[in-house]
């Protein structure tokens, strides 16, 4: 090798190296739904919408524990009065909270526009004079006392009314002291609305982070406790257990992976050129995708870190393949047929996710691909030129006479072996269909405990659920708001046939112009509203002249302009409005969150189609489910195509059939095995299973590749042995250890990888050799 | 300056007796384990010509029951049990308050209950208290500690004889007032 190869190559590599850094570290990393979102699908927008910005991912819901009731009522009170203040926080509500005044203001103001009850037959004689006699009804009661502020203005009772519809968007908690508490007392309960999206992690960490500090000062001196929970804490607190626990179990099985390399090849330097394969991987994967794609999926990124596992293996290969009296470079050179068809096959495995209309997958593939290629690149010319040419694990990798034992065909064994492999394969299309896991919920990595006190929270605080929902999506505030009233008016029938326990939406509180114009033309001219008013008094109590400011309210508003939704102001309304009601890239899309529904089929049937709008009905869950489902059934048939590609990738490297049987038959066995065995502990598979199971095929095919080389003599094969066990048993560690945790992503990672990784060497070991020697 | 230690000396024995009366009323009012009574009330409001006259009747069950349930001129119930309110009205039918969520409610409710139960810290809670008269004739004045109540009843005057309630005035925050007569059954 020349000395002029000897410096550019880890020049070049560094190069390279330092450029995927400064992508990967460019990208942003988002953790977001819209990896299972197909291009192109407006339902499945919406729906992605709603779920990473709708007002119920907004919501933090807290709880106060511990201390007496007292002190869990103060401090509910001085955690609000600090949170009110911050920007990040569009309410902080703990049931402390009286209308402010400018909020009452703003409402009474509008009050002839805004309430639902404005109709002219409430303002002739007779409406008139019941709603007076309603008033005298309430001057006589002790709550009189609270009410006669408006009475002058306001005989007819239109604020009460749009008070009580402003409640009903939220089924409050009881209150102790003033404040909201769970029922039974234990809890004081606040909810908060971000004006971050749930799924702006850093946004939501800050988030976290102010409450937490805000909590510490109000509970300081009392024992009280946080309870914090809602779709961005919850995204942000599994976020940490996640990594916590994946740091934790990926130390410890890198301990031991070093402990035992270290005991194999007794060389520090084997170590740290063994993590270089995988390393070069990760980050020529993470820039790729950074390049194409312009921002890096979390979940991408955790299963492209364990289909990448599979490089790990190929400094091991060459480590066990040293020879005294060749150059690391011939080893390389030697193995470098065999070698190069383990990356190839592992990349076009992947290569049919590329164009799969789905992101996330596209970026799976892409990863894998240039990770892949990368790594086999770098043990191919950058190991060789970091080590003295002659250089060798001290440790001797002849290994005893029981390799050969081990290694002798057993053609029998292997007919049975295979027998055994056919059955199960054949049970397994019996089966059909698999026991696939589509719920969102399973996949999530929330620990279950949370979600148990997110629940807890939720019902208590009757906060809403995310749940089914009607978007109506329009060009324009006016004509959103207007199909939303034709909708609400559907509603409003289903809900008295008892189709659904009731519905919010923004034109509850913000009529469509149309609606207000109408209101104002029930409101009679001055000099017709002063005859009624003085019918309707006849015989009355009241003050003469009393009423003189409603007369003058009510001229006011048939002249008044109608509200619309860039006048609402920060007060209760505009937040309420606003919540419900955005403009988004393509026009505006109005919400209405539904409850109790009976029958969503029926509902979404009979659900008009206004004009110049679109309604949508969204039952989140199902949709999400559906979404996944199409992920995995478009994944799957790419993975056949990639089953294919492999074949004949195989095929054009051995050039005969014999051997390319002998290499992908154990895989085959391996995956079936797997599958059955992850079957029979009862595991529902889902997408995490499925990378693994792509993980399991690419190492499956690599040790099938091993203990298949056509004319290995007996010294190489002891070899492939002793590299195969280093790789069985370092990947058995690792995922063995992931087995153990708790969290669902990393068990069935776990799982599935150890139980495959292990079927992969024992079918290998037992069937390889007998398929290719039939031949010799 | 010398002489007021010695005033202060000379209101002492005093304001102790108002205490022991204070103390007696209400010790006679906690022994009374049950009332049940008529009411009138007449409210003189501002914004009416003549003043407004409801009746009905008015039931107490120790320690923390209290109904007011108006017969005339239009049926109304207002029930106080321990922290629940229970309003039930004509036009909007039933419903019920937590009667910690609503600092301005609680103290009027406090005002007639807890007087009648004899629960001086109850309403100390709520009120500054300021009794005059003795056990045999005797008047409560209450007036609100807390702003949420302040804002909307200046004073209530609660006037008695012996173990029993007579009569039971507001005075609102605008001027206007209230006095509701009790006569036992």
């Amino acid at each position: 090798m020349s000395l002029a190869r000897q410096r550019w190559i880890p020049l070049l590599w560094l190069l390279a190296a330092l450029a995927s850094g400064w992508i990967v570290w460019t990208t942003p990393v988002v953790a977001d739904l819209t990896l299972f979102a197909p291009r192109a699908d407006p339902v499945a927008e919406l729906l992605l919408d709603q779920l990473r910005s709708g007002p119920t991912t907004r919501l933090v819901l807290l709880g106060v524990d511990g201390g007496s009731e007292a002190d869990r009522a103060a401090v509910s009170r001085r955690l609000a009065e600090r949170l009110r203040p911050d920007g990040a926080f569009a309410r902080v509500v703990n049931g402390a909270e009286t209308l402010p005044e400018a909020d009452l203001q703003a409402l009474f103001a509008r009050r002839y526009l805004l309430s639902p009850a404005v109709a002219p037959e409430r303002f002739t004689a007779e409406g008139l004079r019941a709603g007076l006699q309603q008033r005298l009804a309430e001057l006589q009661s002790p709550l009189g006392v609270f009410q006669k502020r408006w009475l002058a203005e306001d005989p007819t009772g239109e604020l009460l009314g749009l008070l009580r519809l402003l409640q009903g968007g939220l089924r409050e908690p009881a209150k102790r002291l003033g404040v909201w508490f769970s029922p039974d007392g234990a809890r004081a309960l606040l909810l908060v609305e971000t004006r971050a999206s749930g799924y702006d992690l850093k946004a939501q960490r800050a988030v976290v982070t102010t409450i937490r500090q805000a909590f510490a000062q109000a509970a300081a001196g009392t024992e009280a406790r946080l309870i914090l929970s809602g779709p961005g804490v919850l995204a942000t607190l599994s976020e940490d257990r996640v990594r916590a626990q994946a740091e934790w179990l990926s130390g410890l099985s890198l301990a031991a992976v070093v402990l035992l390399l270290l005991l194999v090849y007794g060389s520090a330097r084997a170590l740290w050129l063994g993590a270089l394969p995988m390393l070069s991987a990760l980050l020529a994967g993470a820039a790729a995708v950074g390049l194409l794609f312009g921002q890096l999926y979390l979940i991408t990124l955790a299963f492209s870190v364990t289909l990448l596992g599979e490089t790990l293996d190929y400094p091991t290969y060459l480590f066990s393949h040293r020879r005294a009296g060749e150059s690391v470079d011939d080893t390389l050179r030697q193995l470098w047929p065999t070698l190069r068809l383990c990356a190839a096959t592992t990349a076009l495995g992947c290569l049919a996710m590329l164009d799969s209309g789905f992101p996330g997958l596209s970026q799976l593939g892409v990863f894998t691909v240039a990770g892949v290629t990368a790594a086999a690149a770098t043990t191919r010319w950058l190991l060789p030129v970091l080590v003295p040419p002659q250089w060798r694990p001290p440790r001797p990798t002849a290994v005893g006479d029981w390799a050969d034992a081990l290694l002798r065909p057993r053609p029998r064994l292997a007919l049975a072996f295979g027998g055994c492999g056919l059955l199960v394969i054949f049970g397994l299309l019996l089966k059909a269909p698999p026991l696939w896991e589509n719920d969102l919920a399973a996949l999530s990595p929330v620990p279950r405990e949370l979600l148990q006190t997110d629940q807890a929270l939720r019902t208590a605080l009757g906060a809403p659920e995310v749940g089914h929902l009607i978007a109506i999506t329009a060009p324009d505030a006016e004509t959103a708001l207007q199909a939303s009233e034709i909708v609400g008016a559907y509603l409003d029938r289903q809900q008295r046939a008892g189709a659904l326990a009731g519905y919010d939406g923004a034109m509850r509180y913000l009529p469509s112009g149309e609606t207000q114009r109408r209101r104002q033309a029930a409101l009679p001219d001055a000099e017709s509203l002063a005859a009624n008013l003085d019918a309707a008094l006849e015989g009355l109590s009241f003050k003469p002249g009393l009423f003189a400011p409603f007369l003058t309210a009510a001229a006011a508003a048939r002249a008044a302009p109608p509200l619309r939704v860039e006048e609402v102001g920060d007060g209760l309304l505009g937040v309420r409005v606003r919540s419900l009601l955005t403009a988004g890239a393509r026009g505006w899309t109005a919400l209405l969150p539904l409850s109790g529904v009976r029958d969503a089929q029926a509902l979404a049937a009979g659900l008009p189609q206004p004009n110049h709008a679109r309604a949508y009905y969204l039952d989140l869950r199902a949709e999400t489910n559906r979404l996944v489902a199409e992920f995995r059934e478009a994944a799957l048939p790419r993975l056949a195509w990639g089953g294919v590609l492999i074949a004949a990738v195989v095929g054009w490297g051995l050039r005969a059939w014999r051997p390319v049987v002998a290499a992908l038959t154990p895989v085959l066995l391996a995956l079936a095995f797997t599958v059955a065995a992850l079957l029979a502990l009862g595991e529902r598979l889902s997408l995490f299973h499925l990378v693994s199971l792509l993980l399991v095929l690419g190492i499956g095919v690599d040790y099938g590749l091993f203990f298949s080389r056509p004319g290995a003599d007996a010294d190489l094969r002891r070899r492939a042995l002793h590299a195969l066990m280093v790789c069985c048993a370092s990947a058995l560690i690792v995922f063995a250890m992931l087995s153990t945790s708790a969290l669902p992503a990393l068990r069935a990672i776990g799982l599935t990888v150890s139980l495959g990784a292990a079927a992969s060497f024992v079918a290998a070991l037992i069937v390889a050799r007998p398929l290719l020697n039939r031949m010799d | 300056m010398k002489r007021w230690p010695v005033v202060l000396l000379l209101c002492w024995p005093l304001s102790g007796l108002a205490q022991d009366g204070f103390d007696q009323v209400m010790r006679l009012l906690a022994a009374v384990p049950a009332v049940e009574g008529e009411f009138r009330e007449e409210k003189q409001l501002a914004v009416l010509q003549q003043p407004l006259v409801a009746s009905g009747r008015l039931y107490y069950r120790a320690p923390d029951f209290l109904r007011k349930q108006t017969l005339s001129p239009q049926p109304e119930d207002y029930e106080a049990d321990g922290d629940w309110l229970t309003v039930e009205t004509p036009a909007a039918g039933r419903r019920q308050f937590d009667l910690n969520g609503y600092p301005q409610l609680r103290p009027l409710v406090e005002a007639i209950r807890a007087t009648q139960a004899g629960d001086r810290n109850t309403l100390e809670r709520y009120y500054r208290v300021e009794f005059e008269g003795a056990p045999e004739a005797w008047s409560l004045r209450l007036t609100p500690l807390a702003v949420e109540a302040a804002r909307y009843v200046s004073a209530i005057i609660l006037r008695g004889r012996g173990a029993r309630i007579a009569s039971v005035e507001t005075l609102e925050a605008g001027g206007d007032r209230s006095v509701m007569t009790l006569t036992p059954r």
